[in-house]
């Protein structure tokens, strides 16, 4: 029972479907404030195909998390997600996310798409047991088999490679930030999931605590094969375990491609910004702050290429005229006027850039 | 510091005989909380005891200076007559009567009325305060399930027209003092309107009654009371809604909400476990401790309805200068806020399982 391939029991069904599990669908999402309309996501189109780990990479307030809060329809009320599609495919079937009643939509979290949180710090209710919580997820998807659900999780807490019965009956506040984290892991486990989002599953930890779940999601990603949609600031994390790399910018997707060619090949000024901002050094757990300039102010957009005020390649064109995702290689798009004068700069300087100082 | 990795070398399923130790942190901490209580009650008895005797006259002038308004009577007349009638040597000093007060009390016996001798402290206590307990601690139950219930509804419908509403009307009545909307009630309900009888609504309960477990026993002291209770759950449930309302609200925001709602769980599951459990956490801390202000906060309510509790005999007390009588309710009152905060604490940590390991 507590050998991994027993984890997930969706491997079979799932093999043979050509078609993708989830795709969004020119998805926007707009947030009211009192200064204006915040345009966090601004017409993304995604595939996340059956199976694959698809990273989201971008620096802060480019709509990550806006996104994949989008897929299970938790945005604050503040949020209005249109124009835009959300399609939801399993065995055969197909959901329209965005209209989703109530009870579907209660059925359709977890069971199908569970999400693990950017802060699993305060993901647990402090005044339950783990254990309890754990129950209340099962309960709410009609599990009502006490024991099985209790043997289910035990195994996933060894999984993740914690004691299992030393966290089952204990508190949040008697675990530490990195046994939360693997602990809301295992949860998300617990219903086997055909999509599992990850937002920032790293960020907060120290580095050993890292590691760990970087190993953990690594064996989800090759043993088990999970659909995995994660968001991450990281790049070194998101090399390490992504099959695919999309590069987001003030709620666009302006490059995706497959891992090698984002990291090696890239074709987006902005990826190219974000390779080259990350120190030298291996270590690689430094925030991406480098790329000279600020994000856009979302509520008034700057004309033409959202990224023109700050890009080094940008030409007159760029600042009036938006580029939309263009095919520049096996699997690969990028949003950019000028992809061959960034893949020049690369023959000529190196992927890394010449470093002035 | 209680850090999570401290934590979790103490928590039950540790290594070394986590139980005992955790035991031993409770129970000190808790003999701890016990020694400070039996400190603090020592302290306020002997200031009230000081205090009564530092108010202008003493009980025997007061009775003096009524039986010569009264009665016209001439002022030696008066003087033997008080003299004879009580059993209290004022002129003995003040410490002396101090330590032998004391002595008294550690027996448990809290001395005799200065004005009505034959009657112990006790036995008024014991035949009013039943009576301010009932109405003051319905009237806390009331409001605070109302106050509750509706700071979980004005939350949920944040920014409606109820809760717009019922946010001015609160914070409205809640600025008004009891004594005075005790006494809007009086003029208006029963003065002006006629609509309630007050005369008739005197007392804890109609003179003929036989108190008993009773229905109609209960009906008519429900209706003896009906006027502190409405005042007291007027005054009080705007903080009760408010102060749900705004814990309700800040739950709604926390992580541990949004992922309840991931994991797909029930509407009602979340509003009651997630968040209302939450919310209300910090609610029962302040009401086991307005608990203790019941006997307290009684007094000029109970004194505008005339109703036969507690408060009402302390405000005899204060102006006959009862000093044994006032010492006697006085020590009630420091016992019972003393006691509230004690219940309180464990009431805390019974209902937060984090509270245990954060003291130490
Ligand atoms: N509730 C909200 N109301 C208004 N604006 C919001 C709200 N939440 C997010 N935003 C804005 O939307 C934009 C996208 O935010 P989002 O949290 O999706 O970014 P992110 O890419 O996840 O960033 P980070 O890496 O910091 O987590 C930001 O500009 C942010 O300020
Ligand atoms: S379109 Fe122009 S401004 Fe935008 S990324 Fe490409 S070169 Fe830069
Ligand atoms: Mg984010």
């Amino acid at each position: 029972m507590s050998q991994t391939s027993d984890l997930s029991w969706h491997q079979s069904t799932e093999e043979n479907g050509s078609q993708p599990p989830l795709s969004l669908q020119n998805v926007h999402v707009s947030y009211r404030t009192r200064a204006g309309s915040v345009q966090a996501v601004r017409g993304v189109t995604l595939d996340l195909l059956a199976g694959e780990s698809l990273a989201l990479i971008g620096e802060s307030g480019s709509g990550k998390t806006t996104l994949g809060l989008g897929i299970v329809r938790l945005l604050v009320d503040t949020a209005e997600v249109s124009p835009g599609q959300i399609i939801y495919r399993r065995d055969g079937r197909e959901l329209d996310v965005l209209s989703l009643a109530e009870g579907p939509l209660r059925e359709f979290r977890w069971r199908d798409c569970a999400m693990v949180f950017q802060s699993a710090l305060n993901a647990f209710n402090p005044v339950l047991k783990v254990w309890d919580q754990v129950w209340d997820t099962a309960k709410a998807h009609n599990w009502n088999n006490r024991s099985e659900v209790r043997e289910r999780f035990l195994d996933l807490l060894r999984f993740v490679q914690l004691d299992p019965d030393r966290v089952i009956d204990a508190y949040a506040h008697e675990l530490s930030g990195g046994m939360r984290q693997r602990t809301l892991l295992a949860i998300s486990l617990l219903l086997d999931p055909q999509i599992l989002i990850l937002d920032e599953p790293t960020t907060a930890l120290d580095i050993l605590t890292q590691r760990t779940i970087i190993d953990l999601l690594r064996r989800l990603k090759e043993d088990l094969h999970f659909t995995m949609l994660f968001i991450s600031h990281d790049l070194a994390i998101a090399a390490e375990l992504a099959d695919r790399v999309a590069t987001m910018y003030a709620g666009q997707v302006v490059e995706l491609g497959p891992v090698s060619e984002i990291f090696y090949r890239p074709r987006h000024p902005y990826s190219l910004g974000l390779i080259r901002a990350v120190p030298t050094v291996t270590g690689g757990f430094e925030e991406l702050s480098s790329i000279p300039g600020s994000p856009p102010d979302l509520i008034n957009l700057p004309s033409g290429c959202k990224f023109h005020p700050r890009c080094p390649f940008a030409s007159e064109r760029c600042s009036r005229e938006e580029p939309g995702l263009e095919r520049v290689g096996d699997n690969h798009f990028a949003a950019c006027w000028h992809t061959d004068a960034v893949q020049e700069d690369i023959e000529r300087n190196g992927l890394r850039g010449r470093r002035a100082a | 510091m209680a850090t999570a990795t401290d934590v979790s070398n103490v928590s039950p399923r540790g290594s070394t005989s986590p139980h005992s130790v955790l035991r031993a942190i409770w129970s000190s901490y808790f003999f701890r909380k016990f020694l400070r209580a039996l400190a603090t009650i020592f302290v306020v008895t002997t200031i009230i005891f000081f205090l009564v005797r530092l108010l202008p006259g003493n009980p025997i002038e007061i009775y003096v200076n009524q039986l010569i308004v009264t009665y016209g009577m001439p002022v030696h007349e008066a003087q033997d007559q008080a003299a004879a009638l009580f059993a209290i040597d004022l002129d003995e000093p003040v410490i002396l009567q101090y330590f032998s007060y004391l002595q008294n009390l550690a027996r448990g016996n809290f001395g005799q009325s200065v004005l009505s001798p034959g009657t112990t402290v006790t036995e008024v206590i014991l035949r009013f305060l039943p009576w301010t307990l009932f109405s003051v601690g319905l009237g806390l139950l009331i409001s605070f399930t109302v106050g509750v219930l509706l700071g979980v509804i004005m939350a949920y419908r944040r920014d409606s027209f109820l809760d717009h509403g019922f946010t001015v009307v609160s914070s409205i009545i809640s600025s008004v003092p009891d004594f005075l909307i005790g006494l809007l009630l009086v003029v208006w309900l029963g003065v002006q309107w006629k609509i309630i009888p007050i005369g008739a609504m005197r007392g804890a309960y109609s003179s003929g009654m036989v108190p008993g477990f009773n229905l109609e026993f209960f009906a008519d002291a429900l209706f003896h009371g009906a006027l502190p209770i409405s005042t007291y759950v007027l005054t009080s449930v705007g903080f009760w809604m408010l102060s749900m309302k705004s814990n309700t609200i800040s739950t709604l925001g926390e992580d541990y909400v949004t992922i309840a709602k991931a994991r797909g769980l029930k509407e009602w599951r979340i509003t009651t476990a997630y968040v209302g459990r939450n919310a209300i956490l910090p609610l029962f801390t302040i009401l086991t401790i307005r608990v203790g202000f019941v006997v307290g906060g009684s007094l000029l309510v109970e004194q505008i309805f005339e109703y036969g509790g507690i408060g009402r005999m302390l405000g005899q007390a204060i102006n006959q200068r009862d000093y044994t009588l006032m010492q006697g309710i006085f020590l009630i009152i420091t016992f019972s806020v003393i006691f509230a905060n004690f219940f309180a604490d464990v009431l805390y940590g019974w209902l937060d399982p984090r509270i245990k390991l954060q003291d130490n």
